[in-house]
């Protein structure tokens, strides 16, 4: 009896794995094909004959996005964008999370609610409002309105993710280290950052990442292709040139994709606790 | 006494900065929106326009062939089928991979989770050349060593929509997975065990157990789902609507056919009607189910 259940929990198993493995592989489809014509020799993938494995290699196709003359200044554009608003965004959210999660004061839970509620309104459709914003600082076509609408986008959730957490580090050892005179400063730094880190890890992750997809803001604020960053250099090779070099196009998508992947399989043993804090006990 | 005031202007002080970038980045934009809404601005008025009350609220709401409804109806429909979907999709991988003695779910899980890792947008134009394309697209490769003829997939009504929501699956399946693998996980065990001495079988047990004990943790991830699936913009114009490349197909959704009205045929007014309104749903919307999109707080 006992027998019996073992092969047939073993029969499971053993199709259990292939379809994982099936799904694996339907998973990956998007991404490996575009490795594969990013590496293909031959352009074939025009024709009906094309096979899935390139019969001849070549890296030409990588080495003509760096030669493409912007390339590497959107590298450079998508670093600086990146870095600053990350710093940025987590500087200005620290604060603003650890008042609202440790103090209580008037106005607290109804801003909070505010906050919330400006989800509501899709992004997209305040690029006119946002042009005339940044007209009237002087901002248009510079990195500082591109960094500042970045910020202003981003630390809602900002604010809102590490409060979340915040909310779940116990307090009795912030009421030691004020009994020993440390001030708020240095229970942030020392205390609260420390213990907040799979949050703060998160929330930066994922700011980078938005700042690493955004172009519509981009394209629409910037004029000149060399001050582009990354995605909205993708998205102007897509529009202009693309059936010509879709093998080079991909290539630049992998290598767009590379640095956030990396980034992003790091710090993915913090992503559940590092978002759902706030709502999962 | 110093201290005390302290105290009570401090948490203002250290909000203060983000609080002021957020009202001009975000507050400002959606009063201007508003204001804008009841104007006639458009191309032809672009500095002279003047108010005209609700017209282009009526224009969207109550004139059926504006669109504005037409691309409601259809996101209501969107959001829907993704979301069910997505849920018993991920439901199912999600308990697949907590089948006891699968070795490799680890290595499995990471695979899986790729579609989230790559930037988001990249993954849309990936899929709008390296899949759906009708020349040289994967799909159609595919299809034509079945013998298949190839499938226009982005320019009928039909096939862009459902190209459009495969797409959508593929990029949020995994957050979702990934939500209810983890909520499974947090399931004592030994409710099963009862159970198990009990007969029930594995149906009644999902329905039971599982259900009734996961839902609570995943409900504010799924609201917060369904938030962003109607709020989904990048994949219904990457893949469509693109300046310069549109395909033929029209599947507006209510963000689209906005974005559309502001930006394309520059009729400021009524696409700020049509954004005010959107705003409104989903205001609606959170409001009914603040509890669970705010988790405990």
């Amino acid at each position: 009896m006992k027998n019996k259940n073992n092969v047939k929990s073993t029969i499971g198993l053993v199709f259990l794995n292939i379809f994982f493995i099936f799904l694996c592989v339907v998973t990956l489809v998007p991404v490996l094909y575009a490795f594969s014509v990013s590496i293909n020799a031959k352009n074939d993938f025009l024709s009906s004959n094309f096979s899935f494995w390139p019969k001849e290699f070549t890296l030409k196709h990588y080495k003509s996005i760096f030669l493409e003359s912007n390339f590497l200044s959107w590298v450079k554009n998508s670093i600086f964008l990146a870095v600053a608003t990350v710093l940025g965004g987590i500087a200005f959210s620290v604060p603003a999370a650890y008042a609202f999660s440790r103090r209580r004061f008037k106005g607290r839970s109804g801003i909070l609610y505010i906050l919330l509620m400006l989800n509501a309104f899709p992004t997209v459709l305040s690029m006119a409002a946002v042009y005339r914003l940044l007209r009237t600082m002087g901002l248009i076509n510079t990195f500082t309105g591109l960094i500042f609408l970045y910020i202003g986008n981003m630390i809602v959730f900002g604010i809102w993710n590490m409060k979340g957490y915040f909310d779940t580090i116990p307090t009795n050892i912030e009421e030691a280290a004020k009994i020993d005179g440390a001030d708020d400063f240095k229970i942030v730094l020392k205390i609260i950052l420390p213990l907040a880190k799979p949050s703060i890890v998160v929330t930066a992750t994922l700011i980078l990442i938005y700042v690493w997809n955004e172009y519509l803001y981009v394209i629409s604020f910037i004029t000149g292709t060399s001050k582009y960053s990354l995605a909205a250099g993708l998205y102007s090779l897509q529009v202009n040139e693309y059936t010509r070099s879709w093998p080079a196009f991909s290539a630049a998508s992998l290598l767009i994709s590379l640095p956030i992947l990396v980034v992003f399989f790091i710090i993915q043993k913090h992503m559940v606790s590092g978002l759902t804090a706030g709502s999962i006990k | 006494m110093i201290l005390k005031i302290k105290s009570k202007t401090e948490p203002y002080l250290y909000s203060a900065p983000a609080l002021i970038v957020i009202a001009l980045v975000m507050v400002l934009p959606i009063i201007y929106t508003v204001y804008i809404s009841f104007t006639n601005m458009n191309v032809y008025h672009w500095k002279d326009f003047k108010f005209i009350g609700f017209k282009n609220y009526q224009k969207a709401l109550f004139m059926l062939d504006s669109g504005f409804l037409m691309a409601f109806l259809r996101t209501v429909l969107w959001t829907a089928v993704n979301i069910i979907l997505q849920l018993i999709i991920s439901f199912l991988i999600a308990v697949l991979l907590n089948v006891k003695g699968l070795k490799l779910s680890k290595l499995y899980k990471t695979f899986l989770m790729f579609p989230w890792a790559m930037p988001g947008y990249v993954s849309i134009l990936l899929w709008k050349m390296g899949m759906f394309n009708t020349e040289y697209g994967f799909l159609n490769h595919l299809l034509q060593k079945l013998g298949i003829s190839k499938i226009n997939w982005l320019s009928g009504n039909f096939t862009a929509f459902v190209s459009c929501i495969i797409l959508n699956l593929w990029l949020a399946l995994p957050f979702m997975i990934m939500i209810i693998d983890g909520a499974l996980q947090s399931v004592d065990k030994c409710y099963y065990e009862s159970a198990k001495l009990e007969g029930a079988n594995f149906w009644n047990q999902t329905r039971y157990i599982t259900i009734p004990l996961i839902k609570p943790i995943i409900a504010p991830m799924v609201m917060m789902t369904l938030f962003t699936t109607f709020k989904q913009f990048d994949i219904v114009y990457l893949l469509t609507q693109q300046n310069g490349s549109k395909t033929g197909a029209d599947i507006h959704t209510v963000l689209t056919y906005a974005y559309e009205n502001a930006f394309i045929t520059n009729n400021y007014g009524y696409s700020s009607a049509v954004s005010i309104i959107i705003f409104l749903i989903l205001l609606v919307y959170s409001i009914f189910n603040q509890k669970d999109i705010r988790g405990e707080a």
